[in-house]
């Protein structure tokens, strides 16, 4: 019974059956069986809540499949397929091992019927991501695989207490659509906001997925920001504040992108942007929004993937992802070059790309509920995209000036991994019913009528013009080896600067303390010892008998007390 | 520190023309392309002498037949403003430009040196060489 398995499961056991497969192709090939045996079933399950366990009198749902959970854990198994392909060649198990349990636990947390499942596969996505940090093995990889690890299990601690206040509130544990209002409700939605990169919350992505190995960023980029989207599209639905949250994620990681010198960093800017779109639909509510960010989830994460890729791959010719250093690298990487092409045009949404079609039903949504601004926002925010991410990142890398650097093409595995990607963002772009109909709701949407095509055209030729105008004119910023300040400022320099002037002030104010206490305790002593010791004035004067007389007068009040408390 | 600045006008060569420039790359391009990839051989093209100005035309003449198709069917957006024409267009050009100047702007203010936070930091750090696969086309 198959059915009965929870699908996160089978990445689980993989882990562990991994670890007596030697290195090599049998390896990978498990590594690929996994994620393509797990989507078989996610796709061949019926609708419906299996698998439920007793835990500590509570009843867990480890497999609610319903429309929404089922297209979130369809490209989940995709991504993690497509991850482990493009990293074939690596041959460290902990990697290995880490993608295999990272998976699981995403795929096992949209699953998740209750909020203790959740929380458990929630704080598994954050252990088992970290080592794709870690697994660079160098000192500057710690230190930020350690950041990124304390907020990711901060947002595990803050989603258990918001549970738990949840269960005292309402009586039950199950993941259902809450109402923003009660502390529990705000916890949980703090929660989903710091891994869903929340603007101020956001920094996190930026700090720690440039400093993961070339295959670990990919693998990244799919699982913990969606698990978040797809949690809040559960939770927080129709929530208002999330539209003006959402709107403001499109907005301001535009600005950081556009002057960032490492381009696996711009691409986590540009994954930040994205994710508002994704927030914005969720914050609009309707069924036709909520189609938006599922299928906007779903292409995002192949094109951001794709992205991804490419800037691996030329990471992993030249040793540098960074613009300043890159230039002219189509001449011996013309297939990276065109499938990262591909992803520029998924992610700007040119029409026959996936962008296209998913971003257009949220944009559409918000048009049609009448949010004039926040639409006005998203069509600004889309021409930002196509800055970094459409011009950006193919023009600096693979055009622009000549680097003078001859790479090799990428290996065939990674450019099997960039084609498959990037022959879905173009399949999805140019037939996107089959996706339309993974969607939770019925779609009656058609992006390609000529209103949609000519104006979103129009919007990137034109903004495409405007790029040629302002590198003629020597406008446009220039790529230079600098970086830029973000919130990790204030934990990475103002908390330790702050700490250590408190430290000095602390320091000084205990030692005068302590210094003035033990001196005012001798004294104290000293004079005690001056009037009562057996030398002392007073106890020239007592009589031996004072003591007995204490003694009987002690045991008298004993006694009284004694007697009227039983009385 | 040399690469740092010849970085502008360098940059800037790939779209404007700079007769001198752009000549020398091309003749830098004949010693060694003999051995390019037949698709990056065919892709050299963008870098001849002349393209980049083609290019920039080009996409002037698309914006303006963008331009000119918004009178030739009915809009049906969801504003107003969506039914002027060239809406998007103008749209789209002008919150580019500001946007990237903004963003220079925003440089300013939050551009800092490489190593601000140390040299162990990742912006600093060499990529572990034996995680990768350094080889020349040629090789």
């Amino acid at each position: 019974m198959p059915e009965l398995i929870p699908t996160a499961f089978f990445f689980f056991a993989a882990s562990l059956v991994l670890l007596a497969v030697p290195q090599g192709k049998a390896r990978g090939a498990l590594l690929l069986a996994v994620p393509l045996a797990a989507a078989w079933q996610v796709w061949s399950l019926p609708l419906g809540t299996f698998a439920q366990v007793e835990f500590f009198g509570f009843s867990l749902d480890l497999m609610r499949v319903d429309k929404l959970s089922r297209v979130f854990g369809l490209i989940f198994c995709l991504a993690a397929f497509l991850g482990n392909l493009y990293a074939w060649h690596v041959r460290d198990t902990v990697q290995q091992v880490a993608a295999l349990l990272y998976a699981g636990s995403a795929i096992g947390a949209v699953f998740a019927g209750d909020l203790i499942t959740l929380f458990f596969y929630w704080e598994g996505t954050a252990i088992a991501s970290v080592f794709l940090i870690w697994a660079r093995g160098t000192e500057g990889a710690y230190a930020t695989g350690m950041r990124y690890l304390i907020i990711q299990i901060g947002s595990g601690v803050i989603l258990l207490a918001g549970a738990i206040l949840y269960h005292t509130e309402t009586g039950s544990f199950a993941f259902e659509q809450m109402v923003l209002g009660s502390p529990a409700t705000w916890l949980i939605f703090l929660s989903f906001g710091i891994k869903c990169a929340f603007p101020l919350l956001h920094n996190w992505l930026q700090d720690s997925y440039p400093a993961a190995t070339v295959t670990g960023t990919v693998i990244l980029s799919a699982f913990t920001t969606k698990l978040a989207v797809y949690a809040l599209a559960r939770g927080f639905a129709g929530t208002e504040i999330l539209i003006y949250i959402g709107a403001v994620m499109t907005l301001f990681p535009i600005f950081f992108a556009e002057i960032e010198n490492d381009l696996r960093r711009v691409l986590a800017y540009s994954l930040n942007n994205q994710l508002g779109f994704m927030v914005v639909g969720i914050g609009v509510g309707t069924e036709m929004a909520l189609n938006g960010t599922a299928s906007h989830a779903f292409a995002h994460i192949l094109y951001k993937a794709l992205l991804f890729m490419s800037v691996g791959a030329v990471l992993f010719r030249t040793g540098t992802s960074k613009a300043s250093e890159l230039g002219g690298l189509y001449r011996t990487m013309p297939l990276t070059t065109i499938f990262c092409l591909v992803g520029a045009a998924s992610i700007s949404a040119f029409p026959l790309f996936s962008g296209f079609v998913t971003k257009s039903l949220i944009l559409d949504e918000t048009a049609a509920e009448h949010y004039p601004v926040i639409w006005a926002v998203l069509v600004f925010a889309s021409a930002g995209v196509l800055s970094h991410s459409g011009i950006k990142i193919p023009f600096f890398t693979f055009f622009a000036h000549d680097s003078g650097m001859r790479p090799k093409e990428a290996p065939t595995h990674m450019l099997l991994a960039m084609g498959l990607t990037a022959f879905l963002c173009v399949f999805i772009g140019v037939y996107p019913d089959p996706l339309y109909a993974l969607l939770p709701y019925p779609v009656e949407f058609h992006p390609y009528t000529m209103s949609h095509v000519v104006g979103q055209l129009q919007l990137l030729c034109f903004a495409l013009l405007a790029f040629g105008v302002l590198m003629r004119t020597g406008i446009h910023p220039p790529e230079i080896r600098a970086i830029n300040l973000d919130t990790d400022w204030t934990y990475r320099r103002m908390a330790p600067s702050v700490i250590a002037i408190m430290a000095v002030g602390v320091s000084r104010i205990w030692t005068r303390w302590t210094r003035f206490g033990s001196s005012t305790i001798t004294r104290m002593i000293s004079g005690l010892y001056h009037s009562t010791g057996p030398e002392g004035r007073f106890a020239q004067t007592w009589p031996t008998g004072a003591m007995v007389l204490w003694i009987a007068i002690l045991l008298g009040v004993t006694l009284i007390l004694n007697f009227a408390s039983h009385g | 520190m040399a690469r740092k600045t010849s970085k502008r006008p360098a940059a800037k060569t790939a779209k404007k023309p700079a007769v001198t420039a752009a000549k020398k790359v091309a003749h830098k391009q004949t010693r060694d392309t003999g051995n390019l990839p037949a698709l990056g051989r065919m892709m050299l093209w963008v870098d001849r002498p002349g393209s980049a100005n083609k290019i920039f035309w080009g996409l002037a003449v698309l914006c303006g037949v963008l331009f000119l198709l918004d009178f030739t069917y009915e809009k049906h957006g969801h504003f107003d403003v969506e039914h002027l024409p060239g809406f998007f267009g103008i749209y789209g050009f002008v919150m580019f430009t500001g946007l990237i100047l903004a963003a220079k702007t925003l440089r300013i203010f939050i551009k800092r040196p490489e190593d601000y936070y140390g040299d162990k930091a990742i912006d600093r750090e060499v990529y572990p060489e034996d995680q990768l696969d350094k080889v020349k086309y040629n090789a």
